[in-house]
């Protein structure tokens, strides 16, 4: 066994660890990323489902409760990248009300932070990821700056939901979508080319106009010295004395060993809890593992009598926010319209209908003149919703963990209302067939942050309350889980997750 | 003579609307034999003719099993698993082996009454092999072809 000794140590290259590792790199650190998982060179993003499943965390997890939560390729990346390799880059910022849900429906949490702590960091990230958008975007705050490059064109089921929407009275806008719609130079990787609508973003892209970590902060840090060293699965952290002084992982098949200052870990909502529970860390509040959140998600598709090529474009093109507060919900959702690949879409239409045999032939012979429209709702957390290790172990001979997971009402009121919304719009458009997916979306909030010790894991600046070097950077530090996608948050908060502890240290 | 539906298959594959990862995967998939070693004859055969009614085909021209064998001789899992389904080796081993032993010999339609009722009373094993299965076929570039899919010649995009 080696030791080398750094800096920093971020544990995980998503979109919780890559924007910091830049940051502590352009700082002048001494810095390493290990990753589980292997580089995913663009020039092997295949357009094929299935080789994809490549970029998707295949060690097994436990799915319990009433409503068992799919993991794989519905919310998990490997890879060096992490999960922003196959998110939709659906960016919409928070709206600064659903950081306060408990001061304004007294369920939910509270965020120890404001949106106006996020909006720099939103500006930022908008122009270095180089957002497409709208010129004008009709919800939330007013915007002090305008999106890097316009919008990318529609696909047939934005246009759809397009015209459904204005049947019904109900605004809509372009998307704001992390790939782009012109070319751009970004530090430490070169030119990204624009989108060419291949549509299979969340199979990972192949032409770099996504803006996935990889062809973005990952350059960026190793411009500025950081290290990354990928199929490095961490098994175990050394403490002496109340700090986290070293861990262990297992790389290429051998045991290796690295000293650090001070720890990130950035391993994701499930991972993260998973390596704490194991040795009972950072865990006075008793938070760790729990208040586990998804959003929901529910997707109606129907078959329109034109072609729409379903794969074809940025699948999330079009955005409604009109729901984002709806009488008699907490909190509230968004409506998207999404292009779908045909492999995910007929594993979902069997699932999702029991359908087999030749009504399931049948059925798909209309792939290529489907279309869907999709929510992004507030999931609360809940008691009963937690992570806990079980006692089957994985091939590493660490304990897999289970999952429990059951929507509470308020879940089950948001799907009803909005399945029954989304078919509205449906018909409206002219689409036939339709059939629903009840859906979750996203791990959320298990080591949550906040400003008491007794009921959170980390404080606002992502510094565990138990380690003093300990940073808890991804989903898991959530307190609430949000009605838009968690990435464009994630990314900000891992922005000033950086910068707060690089204040803290001059 | 007109060219076969694979003729034409393989001239897109071998054209420059396929990138070169995009053409090694499709090929792989085209032409991939599947030594099988994971289930038992017996198992093998009920597996292969509850394929044949859950997403009808043409065995000699896809083999829908013999990927699930090489998934399963390799411990491979899709990440996750409902927690009250046992730890197996085989998660399909209980669900073959509730349908009777003349399953092969009966009518697809008899066939289909008892698949339905495996689908009632073995819910969960019922839809993982389900959508295993639908997702093999549907990967398949011949069978994506046939429902006017070509998605997969991307490599010079595509206009809207």
């Amino acid at each position: 066994m080696t030791t080398s000794r750094f800096d920093a140590v971020v544990v995980g290259t998503g979109a919780g660890g890559a924007p910091l590792l830049s940051r502590l790199a352009k700082a002048g650190l001494k810095v390493l990323a290990l990753e589980a998982g292997p580089v995913h060179p663009l020039s092997e993003m295949a357009t094929d489902e299935r080789t994809q499943e490549k970029l998707f965390w295949k060690d097994e997890r436990l799915s319990s409760g009433r409503d068992p939560i799919g993991f794989g390729r519905n919310n998990s990346g490997i890879g060096v990248g992490g999960s922003t390799l196959h998110y939709t880059a659906y960016v919409p910022r928070v709206q600064p009300d659903d950081l306060r849900l408990r001061t304004e429906f007294g369920v939910g949490q509270d965020w120890p932070l404001e949106y106006a702590d996020l909006e720099p960091y939103f500006e930022e990230l908008e122009h270095f990821l180089g957002i497409s958008g709208p010129a004008h975007y009709p919800w939330g705050p007013e915007r002090r700056s305008s999106y890097r490059h316009a919008a990318l064109p529609l696909n047939a089921a934005a246009k759809a939901m397009q015209r459904g929407c204005e049947a019904l009275g109900i605004r809509t806008s372009s998307a704001p979508n992390a790939a782009l719609s012109a070319p751009q130079e970004q530090e430490g990787f070169g030119t990204r080319r624009a989108c060419t609508n291949r549509g299979f973003c969340q199979a990972g892209c192949s032409v770099s106009a996504k803006a996935s970590v990889d062809v973005t902060f990952l350059p960026l840090a190793q411009k500025f010295g950081a290290e990354i060293r990928p199929n490095a699965f961490v098994t175990r952290f050394m403490l002496e004395r109340g700090r986290i002084v070293g861990l262990e992982y297992v790389w290429n098949g051998i045991l290796e060993r690295v000293e650090m200052d001070t720890l990130f870990l950035c391993a994701g909502a499930i991972e993260t809890p998973r390596l704490l529970l194991m040795q009972n860390l950072a865990n006075s509040s008793g938070q760790v593992g729990r208040n586990f959140m998804a959003h929901v998600g529910t997707q109606v598709w129907g078959r329109f009598d034109a072609e729409t090529q379903p794969f074809m474009g940025i699948p999330g093109g079009l955005i409604s926010e009109d729901t984002h507060r709806v009488d008699g919900l907490v909190g509230g959702y968004l409506l998207q319209s999404i292009g779908g690949m045909p492999v995910t879409y007929a594993s979902q239409y069997a699932r999702g209908t029991g359908t087999w045999g030749q009504k399931l032939l049948e059925h798909m012979k209309g792939y290529m003149h489907t279309a869907g429209i999709n929510i992004l709702g507030e999931g609360l957390p809940y008691e009963g919703n937690f992570l806990e290790l079980s006692s089957e172990r994985d091939a590493r001979g660490l304990p897999k963990p289970i999952i429990h997971y059951s929507n509470g009402e308020n879940e089950k009121k948001m799907h009803t209302h909005a399945e029954k919304l989304m078919r509205d719009i449906w018909t409206a458009a002219g689409a036939k067939d339709l059939w629903t997916f009840p859906r979750a979306a996203h791990t959320i909030g298990t080591a949550r942050m906040g400003e008491d010790p007794r009921s959170s894991v980390i404080d606002a600046g992502g510094r565990s309350f138990d380690i003093e070097n300990l940073y808890i950077c991804d989903n898991s530090m959530f307190p609430s889980s949000l009605s838009v996608n968690p990435a464009l948050t994630q990314m900000a908060l891992s922005l000033r997750v950086a910068d707060q502890f690089l204040e803290g240290r001059n | 003579m007109e060219p076969s539906e694979k003729e034409n298959l393989l001239e897109l594959l071998e054209s420059s609307r396929v990138t070169p990862a995009t053409h090694k995967a499709l090929l792989e998939r085209l032409n991939a034999k599947y030594p099988l070693k994971f289930f038992s004859e017996t198992q093998l055969e009920t597996l292969r003719a509850v394929a044949l009614r859950l997403v009808p085909h043409d065995p000699l021209e896809l083999d829908l099993v013999g990927p699930i064998d090489h998934r399963l001789a390799h411990g491979d899992s899709k990440g996750w698993r409902y927690a009250d389904l046992p730890l197996e080796a085989n998660p399909y081993a209980r669900l073959l082996e509730a349908l009777p032993e003349n399953f092969l010999q009966l009518e697809g339609e008899t066939q289909d009454v008892l698949l339905e009722r495996l689908q009632r009373e073995q819910p969960r094993a019922f839809e993982d092999l389900l959508a295993e299965l639908v997702e093999i076929y549907y990967a398949h570039p011949l069978v994506q072809v046939r429902i006017g899919y070509y998605g997969f010649a991307d490599a010079q995009g595509w206009t809207l």
